[in-house]
């Protein structure tokens, strides 16, 4: 017949109540807001002007060391390719690639298509251990170490770039453009396929500046572009965006994707987190204390089944 | 095992035999069988050969995952990142699994002492369900040496999966200590089940807390996906409440189902308390269960008309909707109503059975069936599928081997009786306790 | 990459550099009539530009060279400043256009004064964006090699020709 005394009984609230507060989910409010940095670098991308002559993948692939394509970057039917009956998505072994797509305004128009660098990342946001980083220079880059390969980014991305080194046994890691940060955007430098696209389709530069010339394009060439920058709201705004002779939807862009950060969808949720955590305890002692009071809390006692009704 | 009884041997339920004396780890482990005679009775039950069977083809494809990686046995998909392995083995197994803290709260908290026969069922459903749950989570992990990794070595706190994985992985530690009291009396050891005996209500309160939180942050894991999930499977207000209320019934049906397979299948071990109990407690858990069942049908509708997405229910999708919607909410909750109205056990069971399939059905559809709704749909690869039905077996094989020995099923006595005098020894076995 | 680029931007520098000195010193009438751009011989070999013909088939030297050769300008909105039409300092297209890809001058090339002028395309993508526009609408050869021939770094760098993937059959898909 053990009958808890208060002190022992408040003391394994606690406890049971440490374990769950050790749970930082403060922080988790104070995302979301976040604009980006003011000197964040960016590449505004007009589709009007590529060409698809495919020099940005061949230069994506060397710039990073990736493996061999399975077609020369000069061979352009890998525009024909269809997998699952979706066009070439970038993957772990190309960080980037150029699609076609037929349009009606003005027949086949090519999209490059590579990680937005997207101001507030979901890919970040969805992160436990905290691999990926919003650099000030702006690239979202990633951090194989800590890496547990839950794959989370992947579900989180709205744009489907992260890929994954399935094949890998001992180290399978998340895989995707990191704006050449390493090599030359930490130095100021453009990435590798901006500065070998023949066409200029990328301009690289400080993003409030870029969106500037972007907005002006459009007012200097109406008739050129359709009314709207895809990236410059879209999930929060995007460190690469894009504008373009024909609608958006015509090019495979999903735009029904929210103006606001993916992260914001996941805030209802965590703004219960701590209020279950303030308020549940005291909620279920005291509905303890209530229901057995004048009761013996122990267990294995020899109660009579059932006479409690119900 | 019905034929223990050919062997002349009473079920291990005390920790002294009827002729005083001490039973041995061995004896417990061989349930007081010789080792040739354990054999032979496993050897007898057809449901063994299908375990073996399934362990023979898939135990050497779990190795061969491990040695090849994730790519051999997956779709390696880019736009399928989480498969079956996360889709059933952590979306499904841990809403059916919510049955040890509310059971917990029932009996601890609110003091329902009425439903303790069955308690222990529904905290050891709860504890191995986690469990496996992680099970599947290893395999699934592309580097699952780093689980640790958001615990002590980097901190994403503003993600979902973070709070996912310290609450599952504390709330685990919570179960092992609640069904850990049943482990000291069966090993033996008085006192730690009085230790734990004395956190009973901390443990309870913080399995709730955390209970709750991860059930619905399961949920809240898919807003991140505002464009992937179907919209009406999506709900960035409701998502973490829909999953949260629908484990609810999850995990008390889940208790019926496994009461039912347990009665019918292995009566031997279960003591008179919980057999004369079962029929009465199945009615008030299916109670529990269509209050659920009816807040989560109402919450449905309430985000499918918060969002405005009626226009979705004319489409393909939606007509596979309202299936999930009719068979998995709907009947189950209409059977249960009329098994309760008509104190119809079986029915309730029934219903029980379906509500599960409800729940499977739900989380297969927002995690994989109606995920990337406006690309492609993807069957998971034949290893997927097969590594998951072996684990799952691995599950079944674990949860039967502890409820032939540990007393979920029964109450531990202190000494074996004949017929007859087992009031007396039941009162012994509370002074002992 | 990074090599090749640098390179690249050199060879064009270099290039425009003998470009200048050969095309500047012409008058309007005085132009030549083949320009030679083969200090770009890295992924692709250099080309031998038909200036002549070019002339030929065009009507205003201003479709490509804007307001700088002294003729009246297509582009009305250039011709809110420049419809005087009078003759450039010069003609030479790096004059304006910075072989520097990320030079802050293709975004303001003279501060507030000249907003006119922001947003300037890159040396290398003044000319294929020239070249390039045009032939599309007058039909000419667009594709990479109806101009350059591509080099064997090019291939390298294209993993084609030579270092094309063994695997793959049809590796032959070049313009």
């Amino acid at each position: 017949m053990s009958k808890i005394s208060r002190r022992k009984f408040l003391a394994g609230s606690v406890a049971g109540g440490a374990a769950v507060m050790m749970t930082p989910a403060k922080k988790a409010l104070a995302a979301g807001s976040f604009e980006g940095f003011p000197d964040g670098m960016g590449v505004l991308v007009d589709f009007t002007r590529c060409v698809g002559c495919r020099t940005c993948e061949a230069a994506c692939n060397k710039e990073q060391n990736l493996p061999a394509p399975a077609k020369p970057f000069d061979d352009y039917s890998v525009f024909d390719e269809i997998h699952h009956g979706q066009p070439r998505r970038p993957t772990s072994k190309a960080y980037t690639v150029v699609n076609r797509y037929e349009t009606k305004e003005e027949g086949p128009v090519f999209r490059k298509i590579q990680c937005n660098h997207c101001n507030e990342p979901a890919c970040l946001t969805s992160c436990f251990v905290n691999a990926y980083t919003k650099t000030p220079e702006g690239a979202v880059i990633y951090n194989s170490k800590v890496c547990v390969g839950c794959r989370n980014c992947m579900i989180a991305c709205p744009f489907h770039i992260p890929g994954y080194t399935y094949e890998s046994v001992i180290n399978p890691v998340i895989k995707k453009c990191i704006f050449c940060y390493d090599t030359r955007l930490k130095e100021g430098r453009p990435p590798a396929c901006v500065e070998s696209c023949p066409q200029q389709v990328m301009t690289f530069g400080k993003r409030a500046e870029l969106m500037n010339i972007a907005h002006e394009r459009m007012r200097k060439n109406p008739e050129k572009y359709v009314d709207h920058i895809y990236g410059e709201k879209e999930v929060g705004g995007t460190g690469w965006f894009y504008i373009s002779g024909v609608p958006f939807e015509e090019l495979g862009f999903d735009t029904h994707l929210p103006k606001e950060p993916i992260i914001n969808n996941v805030k209802d949720f965590l703004a219960v987190v701590p209020m279950v955590l303030a308020i549940w305890p005291a909620l279920f002692t005291g509905f303890h204390l209530l229901a057995t009071k004048g009761k013996s809390h122990g267990h294995g006692d020899d109660h009579s089944h059932g006479e409690e009704g119900h | 095992m019905k034929k223990l009884a050919t062997y002349g041997i009473k079920p291990h339920d005390a920790e002294v035999k009827a002729d005083g004396q001490k039973w041995s780890l061995m004896e417990k482990l061989l349930l007081g069988l010789t080792l040739d005679q354990y054999l032979d009775q496993l050897k007898r039950n057809k449901f063994n050969w299908l375990l073996a069977l399934i362990f023979a083809i898939g135990i050497p494809v779990i190795i061969y995952r491990f040695i090849f990686g994730l790519g051999v046995v997956t779709h390696a998909s880019y736009d399928y990142p989480w498969g079956l392995f996360l889709g059933f083995g952590l979306f499904c197994m841990v809403p059916l699994s919510a049955s040890g803290f509310m059971l917990g709260t029932t009996v601890e908290i609110f003091g329902r002492h009425d439903f303790e026969p069955i308690e222990r069922l529904a905290l050891l459903n709860g504890l191995l369900g986690y469990f496996f749950a992680v099970v599947y989570l290893l395999v699934d992990l592309g580097q699952p040496w780093r689980l640790i990794y958001p615990m002590f070595v980097s901190w994403g706190p503003a993600a979902v999966l973070f709070l996912v994985g310290w609450h599952v992985a504390t709330y685990l530690s919570v179960q092992v200590m609640e069904v850990s009291t049943a482990f000291f009396e069966w090993i033996g050891f008085p006192r730690g089940y009085e230790f734990i005996r004395k956190g009973t209500v901390g443990l309870t309160v913080s399995g709730i807390i955390l209970s709750t939180l991860h059930q619905g942050a399961l949920g809240a894991l898919f807003t991140y996906a505002p464009g992937k999930v179907h919209p009406l499977w999506y709900s960035s207000s409701f998502q973490w409440i829909h999953y949260f209320t629908s484990s609810i019934p999850a995990g008390l049906c889940m208790v019926i189902s496994v009461s039912t397979i347990v009665i019918l299948t292995m009566k031997w071990r279960c003591d008179d308390r919980f057999i004369n109990n079962l029929d009465r407690i199945t009615l008030s858990l299916a109670k529990g269960a269509a209050m659920g069942l009816i807040t989560y049908l109402f919450i449905k509708l309430l985000a499918v008309a918060h969002d405005n997405e009626w226009a979705y229910i004319a489409t393909g999708w939606g007509a596979w909707w309202l299936f999930e919607m009719l068979a998995g909410v709907l009947l189950p909750m209409f059977l249960l109503a009329v098994g309760i109205h008509n104190k119809n056990v079986l029915l309730c069971r029934i219903g029980a059975f379906v509500t599960v399939f409800g729940i499977l059905l739900n989380r297969l559809n927002t995690a994989l069936i109606t995920f990337n709704w406006q690309l492609y749909q993807e069957i998971p690869h034949m290893w997927e599928i097969v590594i998951s039905i072996t684990i799952f077996a691995i599950y079944v094989a674990t949860y039967r081997f502890i409820l032939n020995r540990l007393p979920i099923l029964y109450q531990y006595k202190a000494q074996a009786v004949e017929e007859g005098v087992a009031v007396e020894a039941e009162q012994k076995a509370a002074v002992n306790a | 990459m990074v090599r090749a680029g640098r390179q690249l931007i050199t060879g064009l520098g270099v290039l425009l550099l003998s470009a200048v000195l050969a095309v500047g010193c012409f008058a309007m009438d005085d132009f030549p009539d083949e320009v030679e751009i083969d200090s770009l011989a890295n992924l692709y070999d250099g080309v031998v530009f038909d200036h002549a013909m070019h002339v030929d088939m065009t009507e205003n030297c201003a479709d490509c060279h804007h307001h700088t050769t002294g003729t009246g300008v297509v582009d009305e909105y250039c011709a809110k400043c420049h419809d005087g039409a009078e003759d450039g300092d010069t003609v030479a297209c790096q004059d304006c256009h910075s072989a520097n890809p990320v030079s802050p001058e293709n975004f303001h090339s003279t501060p507030e004064a000249y907003s006119y002028h922001d947003d300037k395309p890159n040396l290398k993508a003044a000319y294929h964006l020239n070249c390039v526009g045009c032939h599309q609408d007058v039909g000419g050869p667009t594709g990479c090699e109806d101009c350059h021939a591509k080099t064997d770094a090019g291939e390298k760098y294209y993993h084609s020709g030579e270092y094309a993937p063994k695997q793959d059959p049809h590796q032959a898909a070049h313009h």
